[in-house]
């Protein structure tokens, strides 16, 4: 802590996002820079605690040494503190502009100030190291001569990918979609991550000797007895893409899309792509997005730049206090309203209200049907006399996602399936099928790119171990 | 308790300020409640994982049961990596909570490790525990060791001469109470800083050696750090000055240097350092006894003042009243 009273002098700052009019005119990055002399005051502003919270079970997953690279950042020691920060994080791009950051949430300074700006402090570091080309391929010292097929190129895949390969084993990624990327490259929309800060990466990994297929469906195009022919283990890290459904009749009305399939297309818009089938957009359009999380706020944000003309977001459950509940008391990741770049942008949201019906005309949506509901005994009953309409063009659905999906390879392969639906594992990762293993939404369910690469990261040891144990999967 | 818990307004901190070492101390600031509400944890809400469930104690526990039921003597050889640390002390925490400080009786368990040992390696050791370990050791070897015994000699065929290498970090035996060591290398800085009681033998050590040492015996066969002996103010150290120049290595603050002459002081060097060479094999160890006469008068014996007019005093009251009671003895008969 190279300024013990940094925390008293400075208050806490961070980039501003682009004005509102200029950035919904595009699907640039929402932030503006950061001038270097300010960042470095809000590193000394980081207390290095005698037990840092930030690093806690409640703060970050992957355990980034954050005191550490404050303090560097706070000296302009720039590649220290990019070496510190690469130590535990793979992709600290990714999570400097995406991460929630439940390490703030958590930092001791928030008890009765204004927490430290670690996520900013990160996504600097990693930027100004890409930057000055300081992020090299790093290069095994030999090789294994193992082989290892991951299977999904999310955060979880690409995180264990790099373990392994820099492990000195061969690492090929199967990916089901056109481009590498996962939900990093189909799902968060350009202006909260542009696509180069992926490629990038890639870039990185693919010179450390990782091997990317994309357009490889596993249990369509392969399957698990094809994979013993090349690999001696397999790594499951194909998300949790199935989508919470809402079976309220007129659901099959034209206008009305899964999130995924709306934010997948745009991505894909801006790629440069030529879309196939029905295009979904928003352009001049009335639109209801239902479900009250992150992606429904991309969803905003994407229909705000595409143009629409009104936006409305519904959620199910009451609207949360503005400040931390005292249900979640620091250190917990607090319950509070959150108020996201797309909800700045323009937006009516409504809070415990339910989805009933959507309703047409020439098989198109025009309006939904919805009533308020209340909680009781933890059960949602709707309240009589409170039904709504709403005039509707577009309606997308953003609730949430019920774990993996499994009709297909992961019934085929017999791996077991937790409470929740989602993968089962041992303390190696590995599911109860010999070789199979399993890291990131797969086996958590839907959660943050953190908890994918702490994942990642912890699965890539596990098949370490199975592999320097001598065991494999390869039938001869 | 849930009540108390972060109600410093309701300590009484008078006898503590009233202290004339404490005279002047301001706690308010250590005293302040801060000012929060429900929405901030400031007591523990969830359990801390101490990382305990994986630890090389464990297994020692299990493969020493008849040894700590019945006092059965065990012996162990098992490799070990700088991530196991404070190796030894939760199973001498299972011999002290059922025999004590007592223990069990030497060399009832015999473990050898090999490998680099991580922090605190023989932490706590109790009676009754060898640990042999061949590699070398990250830092408080032996820290508070009470009653073990400690052996640390580097793999067979090293390439480096074990007199002049750094075998065991820094801090060993911080604190020991009691117990034996033998170290057929040299220590980083502060070696036996705090020692009680413990009486060990080393080749080599760094500076700050013996620093505030209370009790016990250490024998260096070789070079000391600078400041040796610094606020030392008991035990004693024997240190074999071939050069002549540990006088300006050692901080006669609270020490003497004298030669080694008394028969007993003869004695009890020559032991442990017979005893050195038996369990380590130490090259130097060999050379010193096979010369003895001429090393001898090398050695420089660390006495600290006010401890050896104590011993004096002590002795000299002793010896008195066994004179009065003789002389008891005589008038009677």
């Amino acid at each position: 802590m190279a300024d013990p009273r940094g925390f008293l002098k400075y208050p806490r700052e961070g980039p501003k996002r682009r004005p509102i009019e200029v950035r919904v005119k595009d699907y640039k990055e929402l932030y503006e820079p950061f001038e270097e002399d300010r960042l470095k005051r809000q590193g000394a502003r980081c207390m290095d605690c005698g037990v840092p919270f930030c690093q806690s079970s409640s703060g970050c997953p992957v355990v980034n040494l954050i005191p550490e690279w404050n303090d560097l950042v706070h000296r302009g020691r720039w590649k220290d503190a990019l070496k510190a920060l690469h130590t535990t994080n793979n992709f600290p791009e990714f999570t400097g502009r995406l991460c929630p950051a439940p390490c703030e949430s958590a930092c001791v300074l928030g008890i009765n100030r204004d927490p430290v700006s670690i996520r900013v402090i990160e996504w600097n570091i990693i930027d100004k190291g890409f930057e000055e080309g300081w992020v090299e391929p790093v290069l095994p010292v030999g090789s294994t001569g193992k082989c290892v097929a991951v299977v999904g190129s999310g955060p979880a895949g690409l995180a264990a990918a790099q373990q392994l390969v820099r492990a000195g084993h061969q690492v090929t990624v199967l990916e089901k979609a056109d481009r590498i990327g996962g939900l990093l490259r189909y799902g968060i929309p350009d202006f909260k991550m542009e696509k180069w800060v992926l490629d990038r990466r890639l870039d990185q990994m693919q010179k450390e000797g990782v091997i990317f297929k994309t357009g490889v469906c596993v249990g369509v195009d392969t399957n698990l007895d094809a994979l013993r022919r090349d690999f001696d283990a397999v790594l499951l890290a194909m998300g949790a893409e199935q989508p919470r459904e809402l079976p309220v009749p007129g659901r099959d009305l034209k206008g009305v899309h899964l999130a995924m399939d709306y934010l997948t297309q745009q991505n894909k818009r801006i790629a440069g792509d030529t879309l196939q089938g029905e295009e979904i957009s928003a352009k001049g359009k009335r639109v209801v997005v239902i479900g009250g999380g992150d992606t429904g706020s991309d969803c905003l944000g994407t229909a705000h730049r595409q143009g629409c003309v009104e936006a409305h977001q519904f959620e199910l459950l009451p609207e949360p206090p503005l400040t931390r509940a005292g249900s979640t008391p620091w250190p917990f990741w607090p319950m509070k309203l959150r108020t996201s770049h797309a909800h700045e942008e323009g937006c009516d949201r409504e809070w415990s209200i339910s989805t009933t019906k959507f309703s047409g005309e020439d098989g198109r949506v025009t309006k939904l049907h919805a009533s308020r509901v209340v909680f009781e005994d933890g059960k949602i009953v709707p309240v009589s006399g409170s039904e709504v309409e709403i005039d509707v063009d577009l309606v997308l659905l953003a609730m949430g996602f019920v774990g993996p999906v499994k009709n297909g390879f992961l019934d085929s392969l017999g791996v077991q399936y937790g409470t929740r639906g989602n993968v089962e594992v041992d303390e190696h990762f590995m599911t109860n099928v010999d070789g199979v293993f399993a890291s990131g939404d797969t086996k958590r369910g839907a959660s943050l790119i953190v908890w994918a690469i702490a994942e990642g990261r912890k699965a890539a040891q596990g098949v370490d171990w199975y592999l320097q144990t001598g065991k494999s999967i390869r039938t001869p | 308790m849930k009540e108390m818990i972060g109600r410093v307004d309701k300590l009484k901190a008078q006898k503590a300020v009233d202290h004339w070492k404490a005279k002047g101390l301001d706690l308010s600031l250590l005293l302040t409640k801060p000012e929060v509400g429900p929405e901030v944890a400031t007591s523990c809400i969830q359990a801390q994982d101490h990382g305990l469930a994986g630890i090389l104690d464990n297994q020692l526990v299990e493969l020493c049961q008849v040894a700590i039921e019945g006092g059965e003597p065990v012996s162990l050889e098992l490799p070990i990596r700088n991530l196991n640390r404070t190796t030894g002390t939760v199973l001498s925490s299972h011999i002290a909570r059922r025999y004590g400080s007592e223990g069990l009786p030497p060399d009832t368990i015999r473990i050898k490790f090999t490998g680099s040992a991580g922090q605190s390696f023989g932490a706590f050791l109790s009676k009754g525990i060898t640990l042999v370990l061949e590699g070398e050791s990250n830092d408080y070897l032996g820290k508070g060791l009470s009653g073990g015994k400690i052996i640390v000699i580097p793999p067979p065929n090293v390439t480096y001469s074990p007199e002049e290498t750094i075998l065991i970090g820094n801090t060993s035996l911080y604190g020991a109470t009691a117990g034996e060591g033998y170290f057929y290398g040299t220590a980083g800085e502060r070696f036996a800083v705090r020692n009680s009681g413990a009486r060990v033998v080393i080749d080599g050590t760094g500076d700050h050696g013996c620093e505030y040492m209370t009790g016990g015996v250490v024998v260096v066969l070789g070079k000391t750090g600078r400041n040796f002996a610094a606020g030392m103010s008991g035990g004693e150290a024997y240190v074999l000055d071939e050069d002549g120049k540990f006088r300006e290595r050692c901080n006669m603050g609270m020490v003497e240097i004298e030669s080694v002459v008394a028969q007993e002081d003869i004695r009890t060097l020559r032991a442990m350092i017979e005893a050195h060479l038996g369990y380590t094999k130490s090259a130097n160890a060999k050379r010193v006894l096979d010369s003895w006469e001429i090393m001898l008068p090398k050695f420089a014996k660390v006495m600290p003042s006010d401890y050896k007019r104590v011993l004096q005093q002590r002795k000299a009251a002793l010896a008195k009243e066994h004179a009065q009671r003789e002389r008891e003895v005589v008038n009677r008969g």
